[in-house]
């Protein structure tokens, strides 16, 4: 069992300090499960690039690096598409995962804000259909409620990755699915006006700094 | 129950141009209807056909029902919404309202009202509402723990003043939050995932439910105590209305974060919002169908254990 600091006392000994000399992330002491790492060692990426720079281009740059190692980008472009997937060119699922992917790192870089304390404590694994289930929860040091997430990791030819993440019983890759197949379907199925639109987005939010 | 599969959607678009989408009643109807086929059977009884459009039709109906939207490729299940277009119209005008309105209070609710004054206000509500899940979890078949919400209610109204401190949680009855909505979702038929609620719909000023939660709304509002007692006791807006506007005001304040994200990452943000809130209210009541699993299969291995 993770050791656990009561919110209390890392008030009481200014949270500041108390923060920054935690361990960020923390794991069961027996789970060598490799898929537990993977989201571990995500995890402290994340964090440290988040310690490191504020929201913008450069935390985006880290997020994408981040996606493009240790998320399984094509599987989840793939899935998000829908039946679109299977009907353009090679050519143009490239282009769509470039642009999807810039505009999730974007997502991510600017959700969490400023660095203030959060920690990620990874918990249970298990193992249904061939792919991996880990459970894990992040503490805000304000006090705040813990978030639940659940990562979804599988094996790809390039090793194991993660294929999604579940916040509440709500899953990244299937809102996008619905989000996305919506707004090709509402554009007649042409999938690179869903492109052009998440390609607008980014040059507009570069733009914006 | 069982009935045929579907037919692939690619199979019956050919002639429907961009209906690919749509795997409801169409695809199961159109073939009926088409000409090539009623040349075929132009030899059947006529009586013989009327019966196979019937239930050609009422096995469409039913698939509907049950099923939702099956999508072709993966088998994931996208929320089952015929009536799309007045949907996003009522979505468009609560988006105005919550632009105009809401939201701007709820900035105001989270960002100026001291912490504590929120987290009272959230018990005191909170607390209104514990009737309501003490009588779904009945309903769940777990009085056990109806016993230990009302429990909470008797402490938190009377120890903890009028539901404004959570005494209850202190002493270690951690408050739960039931609504009619995850009990029929429990008790629906074993075939029927937690996501399909019927159809979907966005309500006005509520925002996203579907025809289970809608239902369930009518009927936690029918059982709630605290909307009986103010129309007999004739007690009117001063009860009421800021309990209706803290309610609206304390939730927004408490979205804020989840749904700003949403949009703003989001290209058909009614769309996403319609799948984001289809998975949260289907995880509710799969956690709750998981738990009379488990008890069922461990009562079966008792009663077996028994019998030996």
């Amino acid at each position: 069992m993770p050791q656990t600091v009561s919110r209390r006392f890392v008030l009481t000994v200014a949270a500041a300090a108390a923060a920054a000399t935690m361990p960020a992330v923390t794991m069961p002491a027996r789970a060598a499960e490799p898929a537990a790492e993977l989201i571990s060692s995500t995890a402290t990426e994340v964090i440290e690039a988040m310690k490191r720079t504020p929201p913008g281009p450069e935390r985006a740059a880290v997020m994408e690096r981040v996606l493009e190692t240790k998320f399984d980008l094509p599987g989840m472009g793939q899935f998000a598409l829908g039946q679109y997937w299977s009907r353009i060119t090679p050519q143009q699922q490239a282009q769509f995962l470039k642009a999807a992917e810039s505009a999730e790192a974007r997502a991510y870089s600017d959700r969490f804000g400023q660095y203030a304390g959060q920690s990620l404590q990874v918990g249970r694994v298990t193992t249904r259909g061939g792919k991996y289930y880990v459970e894990s929860t992040i503490n805000q040091s304000g006090g705040g409620q813990p978030i639940k997430l659940e990562w979804e990791v599988k094996n790809t030819p390039n090793g194991l990755r993660i294929s999604d993440i579940k916040v509440e019983g709500v899953s990244m890759i299937q809102t996008r699915r619905a989000d996305f197949t919506s707004y090709v379907q509402s554009h007649g199925g042409d999938v690179n006006a869903l492109t052009n639109e998440l390609q607008a987005r980014a040059t507009a939010a570069a733009a914006a700094r | 129950m069982h009935f045929k599969p579907q037919p692939p959607c690619a199979k019956v678009s050919v002639n429907g141009g961009n209906h690919a989408a749509s795997c409801g009643s169409a695809p199961l109807r159109r073939p009926l209807k088409d000409a090539g086929l009623a040349l075929m059977t132009a030899g059947v009884p006529k009586s013989l056909m009327a019966r196979a459009r019937r239930s050609g039709l009422a096995l469409a109906l039913t698939g509907m029902v049950l099923a939702g939207c099956a999508s072709s490729d993966t088998g994931a299940t996208e929320p089952w919404d015929p009536a799309e277009t007045p949907n996003r119209f009522i979505f468009a005008i609560n988006r105005t309202v919550d632009m105009i309105a809401v939201r701007p209070a709820a900035v105001i609710y989270r960002d100026w009202v001291p912490e504590g004054a929120q987290k009272s206000v959230r018990n005191a509500l909170d607390n209104l509402g514990e009737p309501v899940t003490a009588v779904n979890e009945v309903f769940q078949g777990d009085p056990g723990r109806a016993a230990t919400t009302m429990a909470r209610f008797f402490v938190n109204s009377t120890i903890g003043l009028a539901g404004l401190f959570d005494v209850a949680a202190m002493w270690g009855m951690k408050r739960t939050k039931e609504d009619a909505g995850i009990t029929i979702g429990m008790w629906a038929a074993k075939n029927v995932e937690p996501e399909n609620g019927g159809f979907y719909m966005v309500l006005p000023l509520i925002g996203p439910s579907n025809i289970r939660d809608a239902t369930g709304l009518m009927i936690d509002y029918a059982v709630d105590p605290f909307n009986i007692l103010p129309i007999a006791f004739n007690w009117s807006w001063w009860y009421t209305t800021p309990r209706f506007a803290l309610n609206v005001i304390d939730y927004r304040s408490r979205t804020l974060f989840a749904l700003d994200d949403l949009e703003k990452n989001s290209v058909d943000y009614y769309a996403a919002l319609k799948s984001a809130y289809t998975q949260h209210r289907a995880e509710l009541i799969r956690q709750k169908r998981e738990k009379v699993d488990t008890k069922a299969e461990l009562e079966r291995r008792d009663n077996l254990a028994l019998v030996r």
